[in-house]
Parts: structure tokens; sequence; C-alpha cells
């Protein structure tokens, strides 16, 4: 009985001393692992596309060794990469696809997040078969056509249905309401991530074989198995604003940045370069390239492009 | 065989004098009033519609309410916040001080503690083991993996055993905390994410607590484990010299229970571990942020790397922690070793600091991503399809998932709801009590409440693949390895690696080898769960009484004859623990198998992480802990409630 | 029993006659709503199966009374599931009882608080257990001084005191020794010391050599018997081991079904069963070693103020039939120079035989 009242006294006062002590906003606790040993660091989101992770190995590389800081990277998810953006947990997204939901919470309402400006890269989602395949059956890339080639894009996966293979389901994608809506014989099939689904297109393409799948435009892919993009209905401001009745193509997006306020304030030169980060396409495949295809390590690809290309990232330290 | 002696025929009511028949008719019973009810309001193979409740409105507002009053409501600042905020500082304090020591220093440090609890081979494993991890060029990431552990682990110790001791010392408490820790051992990793997620947010913070809450039962099942099995004669003994309660509690139960103690300290450790590289997908960091980044670039070379530390460390703390228990009760040695041990360490520590070293240099490093990935290549290029006569992994991956995992999925989602929920019962019951029936039934219905019964009945019917996959191979290899020594010796490191090797890195390998689908979820998960199955089915062949065994050859019996006479009979307990605990892990992996396109509740769970859609993700959350509880109850026979180790 | 309660007055003059423990009609109850059969005329008097299936109870202890007096070893035996066990730990109330009175030097146990419950088992009663109970995690001293360790007193006091008590049963030289690397009669050992370095009044034994090698056994009968001899201390001593109860009882209550059916001395108990089942159980021990003189002799004039050759009336039979064989007469019994009668080859053979007349001469 003593015991009891004792733990529960114990348990009282513990309770008193954290909640007495003050407010704590967790909203602002960086990440336990910043700033160690009085090093400048700076937390870079990486997500798990590749030309996502050319923009951080590029932006990493010449932080850590033109400016002198630490780098930490953190493989987040897009959407709650915002969250952790916002509590600072990430000083940095550097490839935003768009997410107006999460832009009016964070850097309208809340104004934990600031604009970083456009990455200098123009996205565009898509449906996508192998250029062999459209060759000889061109009407492929017209959506309406879709349903005719049905059995030939089936898998073990899809049964007796078409196969519409999606990537991570971190992705952006209205496929399966666009499959309901256009009326299309096909499964959508998720790759569960970006690689998986690279592999699998690349061993369908060694043997030749059909497939649709949903792809993404800058792409180091294309330069390995050439796609075609089918044509959807046309994409018109807003015909996509109800998840449920989308039946049109999905929009371009000139690729944002985002900065954690706080950090894009008094983060210093970081916070400089990386508003001042703006490349190309060709750049950014460049780098995916290597890093995907040639398995450079991110830190070499960026390397090799720093070496190649002074005079672009020159003009982002000043 | 003198064991086949004629039983008499069966007259009608000595049937029903079988218990497991007359459950099955009154079950039918039941069933032949209920059917016909329930068929005629709602006709639908599939859940009826109308006894969903649709949950994703409320959750989703309630996670905008939460993002939106994260920085202001007081429950937050006032509560939340700070033991956010604590999980912050002392994981951060950890970590400083793990850097501060530099490699030098945290390798001399870990192998004089390894050394002094469980002696020299021990102590050179551990450093072996650091200088590997600085090798394979993980040193920032070992330590970040190791400061979380610190804090994951001294929070759960102190959880579980002060939730043990409440159940160890008060009858009631037990009863309440019993059912609650054993469900909690057997759900799937992944479940326990997203409620923390929802509250803490994506970060440490939050993998700090959602590795607590997992890492935690262990340690409260064992501590009062330990409190209940003391010697009852002792405890009387400690009585009858006139102890308070408090004193009998100090000096004889906490220290009689010191065995239960470190082995929960151990699984609490190994436990956390597993779950500090599953918590990289809600930021953990760490070594299993590098192994999640690898799976998403299907690097197996890069995953190998951050995944062996990962094992290294595994099986450093496992084995220190349980030579420490063996060790338990003997002499100790003398303090002085320990103070000129120390007095090295930090030599070493210090020399290490003032020669500027405490980062691991950087020329000192091992790259094996690359001829690893070459193997891969290789290995993906010639085995993966258009091998003669047996054909590739492809193949394989697509016959078994047309052939296999088709026809159990449609064969389940076929089934009229009614009718799953009847075998449900009946195959509980039969293995269980009419208790461990009603709650796999009301798991199961509850899956059909949530609207989630299609894809878990997906899930489900990967689970099924999967485990009858495990046993056949388990089964086989277990009776191998219970009838060779010297297979079984040649077995045990392979089985260790592969039960401390965390979930993520399985997944990684079997998509280069079946590509992208279920099959390759069912593959990592077979992986993950064979080494338990042969370990349990080893154990239980060699267990069984050798008296029995010996009476058996002195009849004459052949080797096959005394096995499956003799030794598979009087292993069955041991044989359904077996299957429980495939079933168990086969969920467990099953539910990762989302991020390889396994789809189903594993797939929902990713993408409420991934798109922030909590409701989503914490529905299929739910189905998951719903499917786990179904499972366990239905492969759960009644004898392991009374005998439980650990 | 009662006849035979009555009769025990004649063992031995050392004995006090103020009851150490006095016990009243004792009852203990295993069951639901146990208060109830004690209290029930009827069901108390129910035999122990009909109490099962009528109550769903069962009585380990019914209605049991005896005295223990201060100095003598007294033996509580039975087989197992008679109750002994439950018995002796009524008696510290490690079991509380249903019913009935326990008294130690007149002072009610079941009233007692916490406060003097616990001051009973630190100072007056210490119990010896059949396993030996000892904390695997501590030494053998450390073992020994537990009992002090939780009266308070101080480390190095404990420790000294433990010392000695260690040195008194034999263990010197293995103060620093876990419990498991003891054997078990060494193991008992340090239970006994344990138990010792309280000094209590009354040391509470419960089957403590059940678990030892016969050898051990009788070695560990031995210490208890020199124990007593030096010490005097009062002992109640559980066993079913009739021999056991036998070499060491100064009085025992045999048990069954939880009820006493006989007390007495152990000539008593050989000599004049109460009923069947003691003599059942006492029909092969060797009577020779346990039924004494006083019983043998007739009466009988010595003849003559000189004694030569003559006995103790305590002295058992198998001692008088060496000196009656090799005198080849009768032997007299004298107890303080008074001749109180003599022994014959007669006599002494029936007493073997089991087939002597009841005691005729008290």
């Amino acid at each position: 009985m003593r015991l009891r009242t004792t733990t529960a006294v114990a348990a009282g006062s513990a309770l008193l001393l954290l909640t007495g002590c003050g407010a704590a906003d967790m909203t602002k606790q960086a990440s336990p692992f910043a700033n160690a040993q009085g090093a400048k660091t700076v937390t870079l989101s990486i997500q798990s596309w590749v030309g996502a992770q050319a923009n951080t190995a590029v932006a990493q590389y010449l932080l850590e060794h033109e400016l002198g800081y630490r780098v930490d990277t953190v493989q987040v998810d897009e959407v709650p990469a915002w969250d952790a953006l916002s509590q600072g947990r990430v000083d940095a997204i550097l490839e935003d696809w768009g997410h107006p939901d999460q832009e009016q919470r964070y850097v309208g309402d809340k104004k934990t997040i600031v604009r970083g400006g456009d990455l200098g890269v123009t996205g565009h989602i898509g449906w996508y078969v192998p250029t062999y395949f459209a060759k000889q059956h061109p009407d492929v890339t017209e959506w309406k056509n879709l349903n005719k080639y049905a059995d030939q894009m089936r898998t073990a996966e899809s049964g007796a249905k078409g196969q519409l293979m999606d990537g991570s389901p971190s992705y952006i994608t209205n496929d399966k309401a666009l499959v309901d809506n256009l009326d299309l014989d096909y499964q959508v099939v998720f790759a569960g991530s970006e690689a998986a689904q690279i592999t699998q297109i690349r061993q369908f393409a060694k043997e030749q074989k059909p497939f649709l799948t949903y792809w993404y435009s800058p792409q180091w892919l294309f330069e390995k198995v050439p796609m075609t993009e089918v044509k959807l209905p046309a994409y018109k401001e807003g015909c996509d604003a109800d998840p449920e009745k989308v039946a049109c193509a999905y929009p371009h997006t000139p690729l944002q940045k985002y900065l954690n306020a706080d950090f894009a304030e008094n983060g210093g030169k970081a916070a400089a370069l990386l508003k001042n980060f703006k490349w190309t396409t060709e750049d950014q495949n460049e780098v995916s390239l290597m890093i995907a295809d040639q398995k450079l390590t991110p830190e070499e690809a960026a390397k090799k492009w720093v070496d190649s290309h002074e005079s672009t990232w020159k003009a982002w330290l000043s | 065989m003198a064991t086949l002696t004629a039983t008499a025929p069966r007259t009608i009511p000595g049937a029903l004098k079988q218990p497991a028949v007359r459950k099955l008719l009154l079950l039918a019973l039941v069933a032949a009033i209920l059917v016909p009810l329930a068929n005629a309001r709602w006709a639908s193979g599939a859940w009826p519609d109308a006894l969903t409740v649709d949950l994703s409105e409320p959750l989703a507002r309630t996670s905008d309410w939460i993002i939106d009053n994260r920085d202001s409501h007081p429950l937050f600042l006032y509560f939340f916040g700070h033991i956010s905020n604590a999980v912050v500082l002392s994981v951060r304090a950890v970590y400083l001080v793990l850097l501060a020591a530099g490699w030098a220093g945290v390798t001399a440090i870990a192998a004089l503690v390894a050394w002094r609890v469980a002696g020299v081979r021990l102590a050179l494993g551990t450093a072996a083991g650091f200088l590997t991890c600085g090798l394979l060029g993980m040193w920032i990431p070992t330590m970040q993996t190791l400061a979380l552990m610190v804090v994951a682990v001294l929070a759960s110790a102190v959880v579980g055993a002060l939730l043990g001791l409440a159940a160890g010392l008060s009858d009631r408490m037990d009863r309440a905390l019993r059912p609650v820790l054993d469900t909690m051992q057997v759900l799937p990793a992944f479940a326990y994410l997203l409620p923390v997620v929802l509250v803490f947010g994506i970060g440490v913070p939050a993998a700090v607590l959602a590795t607590v809450v997992y890492a935690a039962p262990p340690m409260a099942r064992l501590t009062a484990l330990g409190l209940r099995g003391a010697d009852k004669e002792v405890l009387e003994a400690v009585e009858s010299l006139g102890s308070t309660a408090r004193q009998r509690l100090l000096t004889a139960r906490i220290p009689l229970a010191r065995k239960e103690l470190l082995l929960g300290l151990n699984q609490t450790i190994m436990m956390a571990l597993s779950m500090a590289v599953i918590a990289s997908v809600i930021g953990a960091g760490g070594l299993g942020d590098r192994v999640y980044q690898a799976l998403a670039s299907v690097d197996v070379g890069a995953a190998l790397a951050a995944g062996i530390p990962i094992v290294l460390l595994a099986v450093v703390l496992d084995r220190v922690t349980a030579a420490a228990g063996e060790r338990l009760g003997t002499e100790r040695k003398s303090p002085v070793h320990w103070a000129y041990a120390l007095a090295a360490a930090v030599a070493i520590a210090v020399a290490g600091r003032l020669a500027g070293r405490l980062d691991w240099p950087e020329a000192w490093s091992l790259n094996i991503a690359d001829p690893v990935n070459r193997a891969v290549d290789w290995m993906t290029a010639h085995l993966y399809s258009g091998v003669p006569v047996v054909g590739g992994t492809a193949e394989w991956a697509g016959h078994f998932t047309t052939w296999v995992l088709d026809p159990v999925r449609d064969g389940l989602q076929w089934l009229p709801w009614w009718s799953v929920l009847l075998i449900v019962a009946a195959l509980a019951w039969l293995i269980g009590t009419w208790h461990t029936a009603l709650t796999a039934v009301l798991a199961m219905a509850a899956i059909g409440v949530l609207g989630v019964w299609q894809p878990s009945l997906d899930t489900l019917s990967q689970v099924l693949a999967a485990v009858a996959v495990t046993l056949v191979l388990g089964f086989a290899t277990g009776i191998a390895a219970a009838r060779s020594d010297r297979f079984e010796r040649a077995l045990r490191p392979v089985l260790d690696v592969f039960q401390t090797m965390p979930q993520f890195v399985y997944l990684i390998p079997v998509v280069a080898l079946f590509g992208v689908g279920r099959a390759p979820a069912v593959a990592a998960a077979v992986v993950y769960a064979l080494p338990a199955v042969v370990r349990i089915t080893t154990q239980g062949l060699r267990q069984v009484d050798p008296a029995a065994l010996e009476s058996a050859r002195s009849l004459g019996a052949t080797s096959a004859q005394q096995l499956r006479q003799v030794q598979l009979p009087l292993a069955r307990r041991s044989l359904l623990l077996a299957v429980n605990q495939g079933v168990v892990l086969v969920l467990a992996v099953v539910i990762i198998g989302g991020l390889v396109g396994g789809g189903a509740l594993g797939y929902d769970v990713v993408f409420g992480l991934a798109q922030g859609d909590l409701a989503t993700g914490l529905v299929a959350g739910a189905a998951i802990v719903c499917l786990g509880l179904m499972l366990d109850r239905v492969t759960q026979p009644t004898e392991r409630r009374t005998k439980k180790g650990a | 029993m009662s006849s035979t309660t009555t009769s025990s007055t004649t063992s031995g003059s050392a004995i006090g006659t103020t009851p150490v423990f006095s016990v009243e009609g004792l009852w203990k109850v295993f069951g639901p709503k146990a208060d109830r059969v004690p209290a029930d005329p009827e069901l108390a008097a129910l035999a122990p199966a009909e109490l099962r299936t009528r109550t769903g109870c069962t009585a380990a202890v019914r209605d049991v009374s005896f005295d223990v007096r201060k100095g003598e070893v007294f033996v509580v035996m039975g087989l197992s599931g008679s109750g002994k066990s439950t018995l002796v730990r009524c008696l510290t109330r490690l079991i509380e009882p249903t019913a009935g009175t326990i008294a130690i030097d007149g002072e009610d146990v079941r009233a007692m608080d916490r406060t003097r419950l616990r001051e009973l088992r630190r100072h007056r009663a210490a119990m010896v257990f059949q396993h030996f109970g000892l904390l695997p995690h501590r030494t053998v001293l450390d073992n020994v001084a537990y009992g002090l360790e939780i009266q308070g007193l101080g480390k190095a006091e404990r420790r000294a005191r433990a010392a000695e008590v260690v040195a008194k049963v034999g263990l010197e030289g293995m103060e620093h020794r876990r419990p498991s690397q003891l054997s078990g009669g060494q193991r008992q050992r340090v239970g006994l010391a344990r138990a010792l370095a309280v000094d209590p009044e009354v040391l509470l034994f419960d089957e403590p050599f059940s678990a030892l090698d016969p050898l051990i056994r009788r070695d560990m009968q031995e210490e208890v018997i020199r124990l007593h001899r030096e010490e005097g201390r009062t002992m109640v001593f559980i066993t079913h081991d009739l021999s056991e109860a036998l070499k060491l009882g100064d009085r025992i209550a045999l048990m069954r079904d939880g009820a006493v059916v006989q007390l007495g001395t152990p000539e008593e108990i050989v000599g004049s069963p109460a009923d069947d089942y003691v003599r059942e159980f006492v029909r092969d021990v060797p009577r020779e070693q346990v039924m004494t003189v006083r019983t043998a002799m007739r009466a009988g004039d010595c003849g003559g103020p000189g004694h030569p050759g003559a006995l103790a009336p305590d002295e058992v039979v198998a001692d008088a039939i060496r000196v009656v064989a090799r005198s080849g007469a009768a032997a007299c019994v004298v107890e303080d120079g008074r001749c109180l009668g003599v022994v014959d080859h007669e006599r002494l053979l029936g007493v073997v035989a089991g087939t002597e007349p009841h005691k005729e001469a008290v």
C-alpha cells in the first residue's frame, strides 16, 4: 500500500516538474543529431527518386566542400517532409512537385516555411509505353485505344486485366481514379518504390515486352529505355480538383524549393546557397544518370558534375 | 509396433464425448441459426457495407486538428512537448558523448564492458564489430543508431520494469496487463508507427517512442514472470524471518528475478534494435535510414554496408547481455581490474582526441557496395529469367503468384463473409478455448467493420501462402538439424544472422530476384520467419523424452518410425508453437512487403505514412492489429497460456 | 486421543510445564467461504471427500489442540497431505488459520497486529525449511545474517554474529560460498544457522531433512540432537519419517487427514497405539529401541538395598536385554535409589513381540 502511494506521489511530482517548468513547443525542436561538435549542420530532406537525390548530392557537396558545413540527409516522404520542414527537423526541400494544401497550411497560415524559388526544372507526370512498342502499334499512344492492348499488358499481378504500373506510394497519382473514370480495362499495380519500378521496367525492356507505366520527366531512365507518352484527355486548370472524379492528364509543374523559415533567416551562407540553387533538366539528368546507372555514389557523381560546371555553381555562392 | 493397439470402433455417443466434435456441433448449431438470418439481410460475398463504419472523416479531422494545434494547444505545449524535448535532449546528449569519445574511445569502452561482463572472446568480437562498422564507412550512422538505442532501451527497461513490477505484485494488475502485453507482443512493428507519428510528427522523438512502445512489453512480461516465478519457499523463508513487504521486494523478490530481468533486457534490446531500423520510415535516422535509402534505389551493396553494422550491433549486444545473464551468481572478480581497464580505455579515448582522430579516418574504408552490386547484377542477369530447365526466379515468382497467391486470395474473397468468421471461430475453438475463439471472431469482424475486408483478405492470403512455405521448409530443416549435430552446428550462425537482420534488409535482394509484387513480399516473409521455426522445431524434437525414444528403439523401430511415431507426436506442443511464431513473424514482414509491391494493408500503411494520410494508415494499422490478434488466437494452443517461457 | 494425552507426564523431569505454544481447536480450511466449515458442526463432522463434494473446501487442519512445552522437542508426524506442514505454518501465521486459538507464552497469536507478528517472527520463532529457502545470490555468511539484517542490525555486528553461528553448525571456511556451491546437507546447515542466528525462543522445522541422502540425514539428526542437548531450545519438528520422529521427539503428534489421531511419547505411540491406523503405522518399528524398561518391568522386589546391575526406568528395552542376557537373571529397575520393579526374560520378550500386557506399573 505504502509502495503504491509513494509511486503515485513520485509520478505526480514528476508530471508537475515536467509541466511546471513551462511550455515546450515541439514544433521548434531540431534533430538531435544536428550541429554536433560545434559543426554547422544543414539537414536536407532526400526524397526517394534519383532526380531529387541528384539535387541533394550537389547541394551537399557544395555545402561541405565550399562552405564547410556538415550535412545530414534524412529520407522523408513528400508530405511528411513538409511537416518535418515546418518543425525544423529538416532545413530544406529542394524539389517539390506541388502540394497546394501543405503550401497553404505552412507557408500561408503558419509561416514556418518560406518559398525557396524555382529549381529550374519542370516536371511532368504521365503514362508511358516503351517506344519500341509504340513504333509497332502507333495507336497505343491514344488513351482511347488502350483497352485494345490490355491483353498484351497482362502480368501475374494484374490477373485478367492489363497492368498499369505505379511507383512509390508517396508519389502524386490519380491513376486509380483515371482507370475508373476512363473505363479502362487495367489494374493499377503499385511497385512500392521507384527503384523497384525501374528494375521492373528494365527487365521488361530487356525482353522487349510491352508495358504501361506511370512515369515522369525529367528522368534519366528515358536515356536507357526510350518511352513514349500516352495522350490522356488534356489538362485544364482545376480538372483535377476532385480526386475521385479526375479524368484528365497531369499538369506541367515548375519544381519548387522550400526552406524552413528560421533557417532561411539565420542560415547564413548555406541558406543563401540553397536559395540560389537553380539548374537545368539536363544538369539534373547528368547527375542522376551517374548515380543510378553508373552506380557512382552520390558524392562521386556530385564531384564530377561540380568539377565540370564551375560557372554554374559559382553563381550560386555569391 | 507395440503402440498400435486396436482402438474400439467409436459409437456415436462416444464421438460426442470428444470435445472437438462437441465444439464443432455446437458451432454448427449456432451457424445454422445465425447464417440464414445474416444472409437474408446482407447477402453479399464480401463484408456488407451496411455493417461498416467509415472512420476516415473523423480521423482526417483529428489529424488536421493535431497538426494545426501542435504548436499552440496546452496538451502539446505542456505534455507531449516536454516528452519530445526530453527525448531530443537525451538522444543528443548520448550522441555528443559518443562523438566526444571518438571511434577509438567508443570501441575501447565497448570492448572493456564486454570483457568485464562476458570475457575476452566477446571483448575481441565487440572490438572487431565496432571497427567493422567504421571500416564500412558507417561510423556516424552507427553512433546515431547507438545513441537512439541507448535512450530507447533505457526508457523501455524502466517502463517495462515498472509495469512488470506492478503485474508481478498485484494479481489485479496482472490480469489487466497480461492480455495487453501478450497482444502487443504479436503485433507487427509497422502498426505502432502511425499513432506516434500522429502525435509527434516525423522525427527522432516519434521513432524513440515507437521503439519504447514496441520494446517495453518483453521487459514487463519477463519482470512479472520473474517476480511471480520466484521460489515460493525462499519467499516463505524470508517472510518467516519477519521481513516487511519492502524488505521482501528489495532483498528477495527482485534479486531472485534477476535472470528474468536480464533476459527481459536482452529481448528489449533486440526488439528496440529491430524497431530502431523500421522507425527510419518515420525519421529515426542512423543505420536504418541508410538501409531505407538503399531500398529506395535497390542498391543491395549500400543496403548491406548499412545492414552489416546493424547485425553486428545486434549480435554483440545479444551475446554480451546473454553472457551477463549466465555469469550471474558466479564469483565477482576484483574491482581493481575494472580500474585498470577503465584507465586504459580513457587513455585510448584521450589519445584519439589528442591525435585529432575523433572521426573515423576516411582513408580506412572498405567499399563493399561495388562488388556486392556486381554480384547481384550477375545474379539478376543470370537467375532472373531464362535459366534452362528450372526457369528464372522471375518465372517462379510469376507462377507462384498465378497458381498459389491468386487462387488463395480469390478463394478467400469469394467466401461469404460469415463463413470466414465461422472458419475462424472453428479453428480458434478447436485449438483453444471459447475465449480465444470469441476474441478471434471479434477481431475478424472488426476488420469488416473498419471497411478493409478485401485488402485484409488479400494480406491474409499472402500470410497463408508464406506460412505454408515457411512450415514446409522449416519443419524439414528442423528435422534434419535435430537428427544431425553437425548440420545443426553449421546452421546455428546462419540462423543467428538471419534472426538479427532487420526485416528491411531482406526486401532488397528479393526485389532484385523476384521483381515487384506479392511474391517478393512472401519470399522476404519466409526468409524472416524461417529461423524461428527451424529453431523451435529442432529444440522441440531434441527435448523429446529420451526414455520414450529409447523404448521405441528397443522395440526395433526404424529411425523414420521413431520420428513419425514418437518424436513428432511428443514434440506436438513445440510444433504448434512454431506454427504460431511463424504466423506472427510472417505477418510482420508481409506488411513491410507493402514497400515492394505487396499491396493490401501494408501498402495502405506505407501510403498513409508517405502521403500524411493518417486516416488510411490508421485504419489499415488497426486492421493489421486485428489480423495479428486473430492469427495469433487461431494458432495459439491453450497450453501456451500456462507454460510461457520467454 | 484425549485418553493418551493425560498419560504423557512421564517424559523427563528437565522439561518445564509452561507451554510455549498452546494450540486449541485449530482449523485451516482451504476453499470458498472456508469460515463456515468449522462453525457448522455438521460440516465439521464430514469426512474429507464428502466435505469436498459438498462445499468444495479442503480441511488441511481439523480441530487440532496441543501444547508445546518449554525445552521439549515436539514432533508432528504424518504422511504427505496430512496437514502437518500447514499446521506448522499456522503457528506463525505464514498461513492464516481459519478458526481456533494459538498462544505463544500465553499471548494470542491470532490477535497480533502486523508489527507484533513481525516481532514474533523476528525474535521468537524461526523456521527451517524442507528445500532450505536460501537466497541464491547471497553468500553463506550473508544468508545466515539475513534474519539479523531484516531486524536492522548493522553490517559488522550481524556478520560477526553470523560467523559464530556458522562455526556452530560446522561450516567454517565456507562463509563466502554461494548456496549453489554447497551440498544438500551443507545447505540445510546454512538454513539451520540462519534460524539459529536470530536466537529464537522456538525453532520450527518443516521436514528439514527429507530432501537429503540417508547418511547425511542421520548426521543432521545427530546435529539437531546435539544442539538441543547444548542449548535446550524448544523445537517443533515436522516429519513424515517415523524413525526420525521416534529418534528426535520428546512427544509426537501423529496426524491423519488434518486431525491429530494420537499424541504421546514415542513409547506410548508404539506401545499403545490409539487405533488401527496408528498400529499399522508403527508395526515395523523395532520396539526394543523405543520401549523403555518402565513399560517392561513388573512389580517385584530387588531383594536388598544394593542393586547390582540395576537398570534405570528410561533405558530402552534393547539395553535391558543385554544386561539380562549377560547376568542370566532378572534385573531390577531403580530410580533415585528406589526400587521400582524388575524385568526378566519373559517381560522383555513380550515387549519385543508386542504381546506385553498394557502398562500396569506407572
